[in-house]
């Protein structure tokens, strides 16, 4: 008898989730359409002037105008290419300084303090010192991206390598693990909670500083094309680039580094809470 | 054979000395399953992993088979009690880990885990992460481990001490079971009387802190053992005596190191 009940109650779980999934989403998108509902309103209430203020329907005209002339792929792509360098390159370096600094506390003296010092600058007050340095576009917006994000990653890997367990270090200690073979099959997938955490941070604070530093020193990119529809007084065109911007930010964080996790840690049954 | 030879650990906590381990003399002969049984504080698990070479002892000597111990060897292995497995790799993998630090090829390895995992009973769960397995499950991953890298001497540091009752009995008529078919030399810490009387050759009685070794009971009735049944009723009583005056002193020690 308590297979029988068993089975019956096995599959009830997932048609739960399911149900309350489909309510999350219903009562997202209301709040969604209620938002566009109440520009709509603002906006034919004549409160703002209307080369300030667009209206919804004129966002959608110009996202579709500019998508066709290709000039929003294009500005996407370039920021999106500065992004993805930008966040790789803070990875690249940030990976291993996290994890030298969290497993030898001679590192952790040694560049704790000058990391704590550099750390506060903001992102965009890198920039006239990029342009000097790289002069405008690619490399000085990626240079500005790179030492805006490789904090978070740096500081998490950091605290991931040392949270770690010490029992695993223990059991690569008896089993006489190498010292590399230990850093590849234990610290890091041991300190990969953090370490992803860190590169969702970056891949965060990368994409908000990008349209800042593209407004000063690029003449492509979303936050070029923002900065520069000011200047044709086109509030639509810059909505549907603050909006185009959204709409990538949402993709990374809801599929890229949820599937990382997917594959990784939740598998591994890591994940500390259910999100 | 393991000896070991006026073993002491002191450590310093804010400032004041607290002896752990004082003159501590064991002989394990080869294919010996010795418990060592003691209150919570004692030291037992400390004397293991010093054993294990994970903490350096702070005088005494320790040798396996005439080799002084001065770290972790191969010729050691732990399993520990929360099961220490890591959570990223596979049973499989977790299983050849030893096997893979040391640079096995991988076809000599899968045949050493397929072969061990078949031998406690997970061969279906290989490709399984961790998490999906139960605690029992999980301990013999780790006994599995353990073996896979041929230790002479075996480390268990109160292994089912996390297990529920009746996983706990079945795990232990297990590890009996893989003890003879394998032959090792068991280093095993509890404190279970119940445990150690029905897996040991030796019951080694530690001493509340600092530990030392307060007596040895040999359990000479073969096995399988009812240690339920008329003829341990001595052997239970007389361990139970050694261990609560130790038990006792334990807590006393508790109560005025909260007082202070």
């Amino acid at each position: 008898m308590n297979v029988v009940v068993r089975a019956d109650a096995a599959p009830a779980a997932p048609a739960r989730r399911r149900r309350r999934f489909s309510r999350d989403f219903l009562l997202g998108a209301g709040t969604l359409a209620a938002f566009v509902l109440l520009w709509k309103l603002v906006h034919a209430s004549g409160l703002f002037p209307p080369w300030a203020f667009p209206a919804p329907e004129q966002v959608v005209t110009a996202f579709v105008k500019t998508l066709r002339s290709g000039e929003l792929l294009t500005n996407t792509w370039a920021s999106v290419e500065r992004q993805v360098v930008g966040v790789v390159l803070a990875a690249v370096a940030g990976i291993p300084g996290g994890l030298l600094l969290g497993a030898s506390p001679a590192f952790r003296a040694a560049l704790l303090p000058i990391c704590r010092m550099i750390y506060p600058i903001p992102g965009i007050a890198w920039i006239p010192l990029a342009i000097l340095w790289f002069g405008i576009g690619f490399k000085s917006t990626v240079f500005v991206i790179f030492f805006t994000g490789i904090w978070p990653i740096l500081f998490n890997t950091m605290a991931g390598v040392s949270t770690l367990d010490g029992q695993y270090t223990d059991v690569a200690r008896v089993y006489l693990a190498p010292r590399m073979f230990y850093v590849r099959r234990v610290l890091i997938p041991g300190s990969l909670p953090f370490i992803i955490t860190g590169i969702r941070l970056t891949y965060g604070v990368g994409w908000r500083v990008i349209v800042g530093a593209e407004m000063i020193s690029s003449i492509t990119g979303l936050g070029f094309m923002i900065d520069d529809a000011r200047w044709q007084l086109r509030p639509d065109v810059m909505v549907a680039g603050m909006i185009t911007i959204a709409m990538i930010g949402w993709i990374m964080e809801n599929w890229a580094f949820d599937w990382l996790e997917r594959v990784t840690i939740e598998r591994w049954g890591m994940k500390s809470q259910p999100r | 054979m393991v000896e070991i030879e006026a073993l002491a650990k002191r450590y310093e906590v804010d400032g004041s000395d607290i002896v752990a381990l004082a003159g501590i003399d064991i002989r394990i002969d080869e294919g010996e399953f010795v418990c060592l049984l003691g209150p919570s504080g004692c030291g037992k698990s400390t004397l293991l992993k010093i054993v294990a070479g994970l903490i350096r002892p702070s005088g005494g000597a320790i040798r396996i088979a005439g080799r002084p111990v001065t770290g972790p060897g191969p010729d050691r292995a732990v399993v520990f009690q929360d099961y220490a497995l890591f959570p990223w790799m596979t049973v499989a993998d977790n299983v050849e880990f030893g096997l893979e630090a040391r640079g096995v090829a991988p076809a000599r390895r899968h045949a050493v885990s397929a072969e061990l995992l078949r031998a406690v009973g997970l061969a279906d769960f290989a490709a399984k992460y961790p998490h999906h397995l139960s605690g029992g499950m999980k301990q013999r991953v780790s006994i599995a481990r353990a073996l896979a890298v041929e230790p002479v001497l075996l480390l268990m540091d109160e292994p089912f001490g996390a297990l529920d009752a009746q996983t706990r009995y079945v795990m232990q008529q297990e590890l009996l079971r893989i003890w003879r078919q394998y032959r090792k030399t068991v280093l095993f810490v509890t404190h279970s009387i119940e445990e150690a009387l029905y897996l040991g050759d030796r019951v080694l009685v530690m001493t509340a802190r600092p530990g030392r070794i307060k007596a040895e009971i040999r359990v000479a009735s073969p096995r399988p053992r009812d240690i339920g049944g008329i003829d341990f009723a001595a052997l239970r009583r007389q361990a139970l005596d050694l261990l609560s005056e130790e038990i006792a002193r334990s807590l006393e020690q508790e109560a005025r190191a909260a007082s202070l």
